[in-house]
């Protein structure tokens, strides 16, 4: 049987969930002897492939149209999907800012922000991706696997990981089971 | 008793008891949010729910009754489907953002539900809907973005203190838990207790000082002895690192239960004294941080110089039997000193103790007679300031229909809740004491034989203090009519007059008596004798043992006229400004030792936290004083405690 191949990707979110991934270790040569890591944010490869992979990882909650497509493009080509950490799984920290509307918010970070001089000015280039209001993967589509935690701790991702390469759906609780 | 089946296991339990408590009593775990062992059962979450045989639907264990040959399941398929939908609900209502919030990881009830469910995302979203925040209190911040409306602040506000600040407004998703009439908190009526903060099982209310610096599964907990006054709550000491991070109330304490008041709760980690370090001695006008050997070598040098009358020393009634003991004896017995005192000079125990040997027997009654009484008779004492733990007990009795009667000359917050107020003119509080005991005997309910014509008394009576003659009639009926009534008053306003008129009141209407003392110790102090008036005149040097109570005015000003002063205490005050020599003591949180609370209950406080390797405790100071003028100090407080009749029982 062939490795089965996972790619991963983040959006809204902080990196936090990837660098919690490389958390593992020397693990990390046992998840490459496990599995065929194709596209990810931190290797040379950035989309999954057209012909599809068994596992995909979202890290960050939506944001905007780039991620809504990021994520559509994701759950396209896998067949389980994984959200990675509290942005992807509940919208996290950016979420906060749905107690504003999203002029608010563009306003504060361009114009308002205190190291913004006079000519602060909200971008509004169409090549752009439009803002929108912060949602959970699981809002725009369809979830396999959630896996919660600010971020999920190394043994949890290994735990997680080892258990989709050997066909298996990981059981998160106990210690494995965290919101924080 | 009935029986009933829980999960296959056949349980007894006594008639009432709910299903969901009689599952706790077997052993078997229902998740709850709303529900608290110490709060009257709600049934408001619904987390509970349970199936029993017979019913169509899932039933509220924290609110249905046991009965007999009852079958239960606290596990199944339908149960698992129920509480997370519950949650799930619960989790989109209002905004929890767990990665920042001080009770996630282990404090955390909601939390603890959904992880206990297996919940490992939110099946509904929340619609991010910001809900205000009042951070107006000065002790705590109520966050209602992460309210869940279980109503135990509520609850715990109405049903142990009897407050009733807060209260829900509005309905259904709207509801709202809000102070008084929907006023910001650190405006309302609140009472700053915190027991709302005590019970909230979500991050909805943050106490300010232990916020992120502890959880329960990394913190030590110290049940032991609040010493803010002399009710001698217990309270749950909560230290990380040798650090003091919250103070709750300890629900196993036989006085209080759990209830305590802010002076117990927030106190302490508000006080932000400075504190002293090292010892200090007087050279050239300033004071200068000196070792202990040189300190205790000048001090000794100063006793030595005015030994006998020419010492005056005060000793803090917040100091265990223990430092008391060795205090007196050596100023009183070794040095031969005359004017050796607390720093409440038995303000409000000289007159108890002399009753007690004019007696010769305790004749007030115990703090559980409180919780039994339906008339209250409150004469002088302002339990809405201080000894505020046994105004909660009055005021959270309030919906059974006690009845309160309020005697007092000036302005008592209590007195809005009265059934009747009196307030006599000044100074005539013994002619309104006549004329009670004379309105009992008039209403032919008097215990005692009464000499005289009552309505005559009592007429003569009203006219002396001002109050009317119906309003004496009201209060004897009230007082006499009830099962069982209590006096609550205040020594410091008595004289023997009064003293001698409210025993005879208390056995005419057959109401038992209880009294305020001031101090966690005072009546420890007044057990040893250290309750005289502070009278310098000619006293060459004053040696006060403050420990770490915070200097009354009224003994600065005393102090002052002495030309030598030695302090030993725990923080700096005006008074170690003052002083010559002073030793750095530990405090509360950091010494051992046994209290006598007001109602004679003999308990041990235990340490909590080391002190510092340069401060001592007041017995070690005392010892190495002791030391240094030639004679040695024992400590023998279990012999003398009893050596004089006490006003009431003291009894471990």
């Amino acid at each position: 049987m062939s490795k089965p191949k996972v790619a991963s990707d983040w959006m809204a979110g902080c990196a936090g969930c990837h660098m919690s991934l490389l958390d593992m270790d020397e693990r990390i040569v046992k998840i490459v002897e496990l599995v065929d890591l194709r596209s990810t944010p931190i290797t040379d490869l950035k989309h999954p492939d057209e012909t599809g992979v068994d596992v995909g990882i979202l890290e960050g909650g939506i944001n905007n149209t780039s991620n809504e497509e990021v994520a559509k493009m994701m759950r396209k080509r896998c067949k389980i999907l994984v959200a990675l950490g509290d942005c992807a799984v509940f919208g996290g920290v950016p979420a906060m800012r749905n107690f504003f509307t999203i002029e608010e918010t563009l306003r504060r970070a361009y114009v308002e922000t205190e190291s913004t001089d006079a000519e602060g000015k909200i971008p509004d280039d169409p090549e752009l991706a439009r803002p929108t209001r912060v949602r959970a993967v699981h809002e725009v589509v369809p979830v396999d696997i959630f896996v919660p935690g600010c971020p999920p701790d190394a043994d949890t991702i290994f735990y997680v990981l080892s258990e989709l390469a050997q066909g298996r759906r990981p059981d998160l609780k106990d210690d494995k089971l965290h919101w924080h | 008793m009935i029986n009933l089946t829980i999960d296959g296991q056949q349980i007894e339990v006594p008639e009432g008891t709910t299903v969901l408590n009689a599952a706790r009593k077997a052993g078997i775990h229902i998740p709850t949010l709303c529900d608290h062992p110490h709060l009257k059962p709600y049934g408001g979450c619904r987390l509970c729910m349970v199936e029993i045989e017979g019913f169509r639907t899932l039933q509220a264990s924290c609110t249905i009754p046991a009965t007999n040959n009852m079958v239960v399941r606290t596990t199944s398929e339908q149960i698992h489907k129920a509480r997370k939908f519950i949650l799930t609900l619960i989790f989109s209502e209002r905004n929890h953002f767990c990665p920042y919030c001080q009770v996630s990881g282990s404090d955390c009830e909601l939390q603890n539900a959904a992880y206990g469910e297996g919940m490992t995302h939110w099946p509904l979203q929340p619609n991010w809907q910001p809900y205000p925040m009042d951070a107006s209190h000065p002790y705590f911040i109520l966050e209602h973005n992460r309210c869940i409306l279980c109503r135990r602040c509520i609850r715990a506000c109405s049903e142990l203190v009897g407050a009733n600040t807060l209260g829900v407004e509005e309905r259904g998703a709207k509801t709202f838990v809000i102070a008084d009439l929907n006023v910001p908190l650190g405006e309302s009526s609140c009472v700053s207790c915190g027991m709302c903060v005590q019970v909230c099982p979500t991050g909805a209310l943050i106490d300010r000082r232990s916020a992120y610096r502890g959880q329960n599964t990394t913190v030590d907990h110290h049940q032991t002895l609040c010493v803010g006054c002399s009710v001698g709550c217990g309270v749950d000491i909560l230290t990380r690192d040798q650090q003091l991070i919250r103070i709750d109330g300890d629900w196993d304490a036989p006085i209080n239960q759990g209830v305590t008041c802010k002076v117990g709760r927030f106190y302490p980690a508000f006080d932000d004294r400075e504190r002293l370090k090292a010892p200090l001695l007087r050279k050239n006008g300033s004071l200068q941080p000196v070792s202990w050997e040189e300190a205790l070598a000048a001090a000794a040098e100063k006793i030595k110089t005015a030994a006998g009358d020419g010492i005056a020393a005060i000793v803090s009634t917040r100091l265990p039997l223990e430092s008391l003991v060795l205090f007196r004896q050596l100023f009183a017995d070794r040095l031969g000193s005359e004017m050796v005192t607390s720093t409440e000079e038995g303000s409000r125990t000289a007159i108890l103790s002399r009753w007690a040997e004019k007696l010769g027997k305790a004749f007030e009654s115990k703090i559980d007679q409180i919780h039994e009484a339906d008339a209250f008779f409150v004469m002088g004492a302002d339990l809405i300031n201080e000894h505020e733990v046994l105004g909660f007990f009055i005021r959270r009795r309030f919906p059974e229909g006690i009845k309160l009667i309020l005697v007092d000359e000036d302005q008592n917050r209590l007195g809005d809740l009265a059934h009747c107020a009196l307030i006599p003119q000044k100074k005539t509080g013994a002619a309104l004491l006549k004329g009670l005991i004379a309105a009992v005997a008039k209403l032919g309910q008097n215990r005692v034989a009464f000499n005289g014509q009552p309505d005559e008394e009592v007429q003569k009576a009203s006219e002396a203090c001002g109050v009317a003659s119906d309003l004496l009639l009201e209060a004897a009926f009230q007082l006499t009519n009830n099962e069982k009534s209590i006096i609550i008053y205040d020594p410091a306003v008595t004289d023997d007059e009064v003293m001698d008129l409210i025993i005879k009141l208390s056995q005419t209407s057959g109401a038992a008596m209880i009294s305020i003392k001031g101090g966690a110790n005072a009546l420890g102090a007044a057990q040893l004798g250290l309750d005289k008036s502070l009278k310098l005149n000619g006293h060459r040097l004053a040696y006060i043992a403050l420990g770490d109570e915070e200097p009354k005015e009224r003994l600065i000003q005393q102090i002052e006229k002495c030309s030598n002063i030695i302090v030993q205490a725990s923080y700096h005050s005006r008074l170690t400004a003052m002083a010559d020599v002073v030793f750095p003591v530990v405090n509360w949180l950091e010494q051992d030792g046994h209290f006598i609370n007001l109602d004679g209950r003999l308990q041990i406080a235990a340490r909590v936290l080391k002190p510092a390797e340069s401060i001592w405790t007041n017995e070690a100071v005392l010892s190495a004083l002791a030391d240094k003028l030639g004679t040695a100090l024992e400590s023998e407080w279990e012999k003398v405690i009893s050596q004089r009749p006490s006003p009431v029982s003291i009894a471990a």
